[in-house]
């Protein structure tokens, strides 16, 4: 397999990784709001949501450092 | 906006059922097979519990009718993971069953068991599918249903008394079940009316609500001489 | 490249032998077995269950809380083993962390299983609640499997890096996976790193999963279930179980694949002393848990302590109370019986007996009502044994699938225990010594 596609799928890889991360950031989001606007115990949202988020971009984070730290001494045969 | 409630006299209830039925026909409660009902998948919407005390000969029998108790505090709603069960602001609660994943916590959390599931898809007979009631949707199968105060008959009663350009009576809303009730033993109204009969009649000595202590604040009182049944 | 102590390591990737075939055609029969009962369960609804009113729920919820209990095997130990440097994790690590990936997938699936009408799932992100536990599972599963995935994968990348200079085949795959790993100083060192906030984030990941999942019972107000003690009892059961599980596959793996070099006896002597512990721990959880509740003799609570102690469920209790306790303390206690096939036997004792628990705890409280409703009866169907040996399957064919593409025992860390290690633990060994200069006499 060509070098070039190889990094194209790994970074698109990636970026699917942070999509869905940022997709369960939007969920969440919008549960927030839900219970917001109908009064639906929006405190035990707000907890939930302040626990689960930051976990959720912190592994995508991990993972980013993870890959760009790998690739300054990436060779491809 | 009222607080609906029900009042249910135990030394006036005989046991005869009819409640049981009435609700059954008014709100397109599927019948089951008896092989089915032995195994616990009876649907009711209101039950009666049966309490034999004493021993042969000194028997007494006690009988409690069981509808939702459409609490103020209802632990139910809490653990809905998708707002399918909630409290109306007129204090009904309420069961969407388009909504309902069939996850059944709120059957697990319910401390009354008065929340039934569609095990199988209800089987109709034909010629009883012609006469179920038009204004109570027909359940599909998977989805958790309970009583809901025949909540049909007060958007019917509140419709009726716009068209005339009135206010609507406490009176034209009761559900089929305190209507059938052969020996007058449930009343239905307005709790925070405090002329209403429910609203008197739950501040009587003999009035007691089911499992007070565990702060469920159920709106459907009972009404017994002596000491509380549980 | 030269000659690789480590050559039975690659073995079972390079040349998988015909059994591996075998077994994985025994095992989607199984499953398909599995499914099969599983659509028509989807097509006639729920009533091909054994559940009913008021058991509403049964074997699948016991089963979601099970496997995600075993899930803590592996990730959390890993994750503890690695932070406490213990030299003897080289050759568990591993396996811990692909039993913690394949069971999560799993058990998550479970509720969903056991779902009235699954095809309306996605209600839980149109109009989800997040005051019900129920989602709060939803993320904390969520979150702990994306974790122990990555936990599983960062320090995968040597070993797949390794796989791809030898030419392993598929050879996309292990050029895709490694990143373009070369084993640079400075590529180690970024791995370091992310392994250390990964161990540090996955360890209270792992204990919300299981200390969320109790309190789908305790946030009710049934009878049985209503206790602030779930959250800790549940999280010492799930590393109770998981660490039985762990040493059901590292005794299983080291037969198939001649692993006795790697996994000796000491690893297994110290898991079971691990086991040991937390038997003991777990006799404490319930030994408390049910005093209270007898003590205090709230008739309600105690139908339901009499249900388990003398009435229908009084087998499988005494029965958990054998397989947990007695049975591995028994074994583990003893020089003599502490071998790998009593290890065994004890391993597979706590696997059964943390299933019969969590049986213990779904049913019992549901059977028994407040109200004066008939007593509930619950007897699993069909249906629910096949989902349960299918789960099992399903967790075979994972492991057995993983360990035809990677290394079952983290090759790196070997190398790096036997290049770097003796060193760096004699010189850690000596700077916990009192320093002689210092010392005046």
């Amino acid at each position: 397999m060509n070098s070039k596609l190889l990094f194209t799928l790994q970074v698109i890889s990636l970026v699917l990784i942070w999509v869905l991360f940022t997709g369960i950031a939007i969920w969440i989001g919008n549960l927030l709001f839900l219970s917001h606007r109908l009064h639906d115990a929006p405190s035990a949202t707000i907890g939930i949501s302040i626990v689960a988020v930051p976990i959720f971009f912190t592994l995508a984070s991990v993972l980013t450092y993870v890959f760009w730290g790998l690739q300054k001494d990436r060779k491809e045969e | 906006m009222p607080r609906w409630g029900m009042v249910i006299d135990l030394d006036k209830c005989t046991g005869c059922g009819a409640c049981v039925a009435a609700c059954k026909q008014e709100n397109n409660v599927a019948y089951n097979t008896p092989e089915e009902a032995e195994r616990g998948r009876t649907l009711s919407w209101i039950n009666i519990m049966t309490e034999v005390e004493g021993e042969y000969p000194h028997l007494r029998v006690r009988y409690l009718p069981l509808p939702c108790m459409h609490c103020d505090n209802p632990p139910c709603i809490k653990v809905c993971p998708v707002r399918a069960t909630y409290k109306a602001d007129n204090g009904i609660v309420a069961q969407i069953y388009p909504r309902c994943i069939g996850c059944r916590y709120c059957m697990a959390a319910c401390p009354y068991t008065v929340k039934d599931f569609n095990w199988f898809e209800p089987q109709w007979d034909p010629e009883i599918k012609k006469t179920t009631n038009p204004d109570v949707s027909l359940r599909p199968k998977g989805v958790v249903e309970k009583c809901t105060f025949c909540h049909h008959r007060l958007i019917k009663a509140r419709e009726q008394a716009a068209l005339e350009g009135r206010e609507m009576l406490e009176e034209e809303y009761q559900p089929a079940c305190v209507e059938t009730c052969p020996a007058n033993a449930m009343f239905f109204g307005d709790l925070d009316d405090p002329n209403s009969i429910v609203a008197r009649l739950s501040r009587s000595p003999r009035a007691f609500r089911l499992m007070e202590d565990l702060g469920t604040e159920p709106k459907v009182y009972y009404l017994s001489e002596g000491e509380k049944i549980i | 490249m030269g000659y690789d102590p480590d050559e039975i390591l690659y073995k079972p990737i390079e040349k998988p032998s015909p059994v591996f075939w075998y077994t994985v055609a025994g095992l989607l029969v199984i499953i398909g077995w599995a499914l099969f009962m599983y659509v028509r369960q989807l097509y006639l609804g729920l009533g091909v269950t054994g559940m009913n009113q008021p058991v509403s729920w049964g074997f699948y919820i016991v089963n979601f809380v099970f496997f995600i209990g075993i899930s803590h095997a592996g990730t959390l130990i890993s994750a503890i083993l690695r932070l406490s440097k213990a030299e003897w994790r080289r050759p568990i690590t591993r396996m811990a962390e692909v039993i913690t990936a394949i069971v999560l997938a799993i058990g998550g699936l479970h509720p969903i299983i056991d779902l009235g009408r699954p095809d309306r799932l996605l209600n839980i992100f149109r109009t989800g609640r997040l005051q019900s536990p129920l989602l709060w599972d939803v993320t904390s599963i969520t979150a702990y499997f994306t974790a122990s995935t990555v936990y599983l994968y960062i320090p995968l990348i040597p070993d797949i890096a390794i796989l791809r200079d030898r030419g392993a085949k598929p050879q996309w795959l292990y050029k895709f996976l490694s990143w373009g790993y070369q084993g640079t100083e400075r590529q180690k060192h970024v791995l370091e790193r992310a392994m250390n906030i990964l161990m540090v984030m996955v360890i209270p990941i792992a204990v919300s999963v299981h200390t969320v999942i109790s309190y789908i019972f305790s946030m009710t107000l049934q009878p049985g279930w209503h206790s602030t003690i779930f959250g800790p009892y549940f999280v010492v059961g799930a590393i109770f179980s998981g660490i039985a599980a762990l040493l059901i596959v590292m005794i299983a793996f080291r037969k198939v694949f001649h692993f006795e070099a790697y996994l000796k006896e000491v690893h297994f002597r110290y898991l079971g002393n691990l086991l040991l512990i937390m038997s003991l721990l777990w006799f404490y959880f319930t030994f408390s848990e049910y005093l209270t509740g007898y003590f205090g003799h709230e008739p309600f609570e105690m139908r339901v302590f009499f249900y388990k102690f003398s009435g229908k469920y009084a087998p499988y209790y005494w029965g958990m109370v054998m397989c947990n306790f007695v049975i591995p303390v028994l074994i583990l206690s003893f020089k003599k019986t502490k071998r790998i096939p009593g290890i065994l036997i004890a391993a597979i004792a706590v696997t059964i007996g943390m299933w019969l628990e969590r049986l213990i705890i779904v049913v019992p409280s549901l059977a028994n009502t407040r109200l004066p409703y008939p007593t509930g009866i619950y007897v699993p169907s069909l249906v629910e044994w096949s989902l349960l040996i299918g789960a099992v399957s399903v967790f075979v064919l994972g492991f057995v699938l993983f360990s035809r593409f990677f290394p079952l025992i983290s090759v790196w860390e070997i190398k790096e225990g036997r290049e770097t290690s003796v060193k760096e633990v004699s010189e850690r060994l000596e700077s916990y010594l009192p320093d002689t200069e210092s010392v005046r006499y």
